[in-house]
């Protein structure tokens, strides 16, 4: 029989503890993984009906109903990949769920609408800061074929630098101009005409 | 004798003046930007060319082939936008705006987009707006206005809050077009985009797409007329790549719609505002003379020489509403002499008086035995509520429409541009038949014999134009009377 010297200080206790907390560990790594999985999904994302409302445009996307059938769903480009950096997004996204409910009645088509904008500005901010990380799950640069002859130049020569979010925003939700040139007054101007509102509705909603 | 020699030399003196006054100053030649060039050829705007070449070749090679390439001007110097214009939008880094619009053409063609603001084609949606519901709203749809009057007359670019333009209102590139920043027109109109050949706007087609078809029959008017006859055969005799296109110096083949409406020639500078010769108003049930209003802002507005014309200094509305200074007044006999000076570079005086005299004496015909006793007509008939105020929910009233917009028109654009079969057979020949035949007999139909004979009576028959009616036995062979009998010869 081989006889394992073990150091003085690993008592029986110690050892207990140590197989404990590793397989505590190990379940709870597992668990991040299964709840990070979980909670990327469509299917619990569109549990706030708020969200309901992002997702009918989603699904009308290419994104959603691509000719290849490869669908990304919310997870795929709104979480990190690597279950850390994962958790600390769910962690982040956190403020939404707080948002949805001690927030703005988000769950109404024009509230949303009307916060929509620094929604997709953030949303557009977070792709910026990891290089389009999420969108490069699935997109190698350099094997765009596109549909037209040049596609594919476009992104080896001129898109040699630059991220994909730079170019490729409103993809998939409703579009929202770019924070640069975007005018909150038309934007509410926009609401009141989709919704039949009086001119003056929106901008009360927002202060709310 | 003395005084006979001064008041000459006052005449000769109020005839070169006027020219002078007007901008039409005695220099031939094209106007040049006369910015310097450390104006454009924005450094940003260089690198959208590499992308461009590839994701829309098309209209890259365009410009790559224009002035505009050859002189630096790259896609950012048009494009450009501010961040605070209402149609700027966000495109690869910089900020732009789709839409071109005349004013942005003006940060370096300011004259040619002074021109044009003021000009009658910049107000083509605004002339006719109060038009379009009868026409879209009862005999079409909404849809018409997008695709057929705004293709031509300009739509109101909506931008909508999201920053995409309204499918609704663009693309377009109608000459009246109301632009996101204000500013009315589109040189795209004539000046296809990208390339924005000299050659191609000069060229008959740059008119033709819109200046055709019944209520601005010009295209087929001039395909008809000598004239156009000329530059079918002598095309390629125009010189239309030429820097400059002055009449007799740079060509003489044969005129295009430029050179008599716009074109320079010596002693009158080339005008982009194109309606400035013209002495009539060609497109109304009945033709009036015209002058031209020239506010102080620049701004212009026409107004028939039946009302008073304003003194210098007084305010009078424009066209949209808004109030302006008189600056000046030329009257149609002004415009007609600068229009008739383009004509004395290739016919003597005499030619051209006689010229038009015959085409005046074609719109007042058409005015007096058609247009205005028509046009008493069916005003009667409205007062008498025999029609209602709604358009075109009586025959009578398309016959009516038919009379003066389309064949009346043909008649009179055919007589101000010489074609012979425009101004009889597909104009003033058809006005008649449809006036005997088919305008008087729907009267009685909806009128009654007594009401009908009444206005026919007041209107028509009192004219001595009409005294043929009272005169049934005189015979003609046209139609077979007679023929065959020995009392024929």
């Amino acid at each position: 029989m081989i006889k394992i010297r073990m150091p003085l200080f690993i008592t029986r206790h110690v050892l207990l503890a140590l197989i404990l907390g590793g397989v505590a560990g190990i379940g709870f790594m597992v668990f991040l993984t299964e709840f990070d999985h979980f909670t990327s999904t469509e299917a619990f994302c569109t549990n706030c009906h708020s969200m309901e409302l992002v997702a009918e445009p989603y699904r009308e996307s290419v994104h959603f109903r691509p000719a290849s059938g490869v669908r990304a769903s919310c997870g795929d480009c709104h979480v990190s990949e690597g279950v850390f950096a994962a958790t600390w997004d769910h962690f982040i996204g956190g403020k939404d769920l707080y948002n949805q409910i001690f927030g703005p009645d988000y769950d109404d088509p024009v509230i949303a609408k009307l916060h929509m904008p620094e929604a997709a500005f953030s949303a557009r901010e977070w792709f910026r800061k990891r290089d389009s990380a999420t969108c490069k799950r699935c997109h190698v640069k350099e094997a765009i074929y596109g549909t037209r002859p040049d596609t594919v130049e476009i992104h080896k020569q001129d898109a040699k630098d630059k991220s994909c979010i730079e170019c490729h925003y409103n993809l998939v939700h409703a579009k929202v101009p770019a924070e640069s040139v975007f005018k909150r007054d038309e934007w509410n101007r926009m609401i009141e005409q989709e919704f039949d509102l009086k001119r003056g509705a929106a901008d009360k909603l927002l202060e709310e | 004798m003395r005084n006979v020699r001064t008041t000459r030399w006052y005449l000769h003196l109020l005839l070169f003046a006027f020219p002078l006054w007007l901008g039409v100053i005695s220099t031939s030649l094209a106007d040049k930007v006369s910015l310097d060039s450390s104006n454009w050829g924005l450094e940003e705007g260089e690198a959208c060319i590499s992308c461009h070449k590839k994701s829309s070749a098309g209209l890259t090679h365009q410009w790559q082939s224009s002035a505009h390439a050859s002189a630096g001007v790259n896609c950012l110097d048009c494009h450009y936008a501010d961040q605070v214009d209402k149609d700027a939008i966000e495109h690869e880094g910089s900020i732009i705006a789709t839409i071109v619009s005349p004013k942005d053409c003006g940060r370096c063609h300011t004259r040619e987009y002074k021109e044009t603001e003021g000009s009658v084609h910049s107000k083509a949606l605004s002339l006719i707006e109060n038009r379009i519901p009868a026409l879209a709203d009862n005999l079409t749809g909404q849809e018409m206005v997008t695709a057929g009057c705004a293709k031509c007359h300009g739509s109101k670019v909506e931008v909508r809050g999201d920053g995409s333009l309204s499918p609704n209102s663009w693309p377009n590139t109608g000459i009246g077009r109301i632009n996101p920043d204000g500013s009315r027109g589109s040189c795209s109109a004539c000046h296809g985009r990208h390339s924005f050949s000299k050659a191609q706007a000069r060229d008959p087609s740059a008119c033709v797409w819109c200046h055709s078809g019944p209520e601005s029959p010009d295209r087929e008017v001039f395909d008809s007329s000598k004239h156009g006859m000329l530059f079918a055969a002598n095309r390629e005799k125009m010189n239309l790549h030429s820097d400059e296109w002055v009449l007799g110096k740079d060509y003489s083949a044969a005129p295009t719609c430029v050179t008599c409406h716009m074109g320079a020639t010596p002693g009158v500078t080339a005008s982009h505002d194109v309606g400035m010769r013209d002495a009539w108003n060609l497109n109304q049930p009945i033709s009036e003379k015209q002058s031209l209003i020239i506010f102080e802002d620049g701004d212009r507005r026409e107004l028939p020489e039946s009302q008073p014309a304003p003194r210098r200094g007084t305010e009078i509305s424009k066209l949209d509403g808004s109030m302006g200074k008189v600056k000046a007044v030329a009257s149609s006999k002004r415009r007609r002499q600068i229009m008739s000076k383009v004509c004395l570079e290739c016919h003597s005086k005499g030619f051209a008086n006689g010229f038009m005299k015959q085409f005046d004496n074609v719109v007042e015909l058409y005015n007096e035995k058609f247009g205005k006793p028509a046009q008493a007509i069916m005003l009667a008939l409205y007062d008498m509520n025999l029609l209602t105020p709604a358009p075109f929910d009586d025959p009578l009233e398309f016959t009516y429409w038919r009379l003066w917009h389309d064949e009346g028109t043909r008649a009179r654009h055919g007589a101000a541009m010489m074609s012979p079969n425009f101004t009889w057979w597909e104009g003033m020949h058809l006005v008649g038949q449809n006036f005997y035949g088919e305008f008087l007999p729907q009267v009685r139909e909806l009128a009654g014999t007594e009401k009908a004979d009444q206005l026919i009576n007041e209107h028509v028959l009192s004219l001595d134009e009409h005294s043929w009616l009272k005169n049934p036995s005189k015979p003609n062979p046209i139609l077979g009377y007679g023929i065959g009998k020995p009392s024929h010869d």
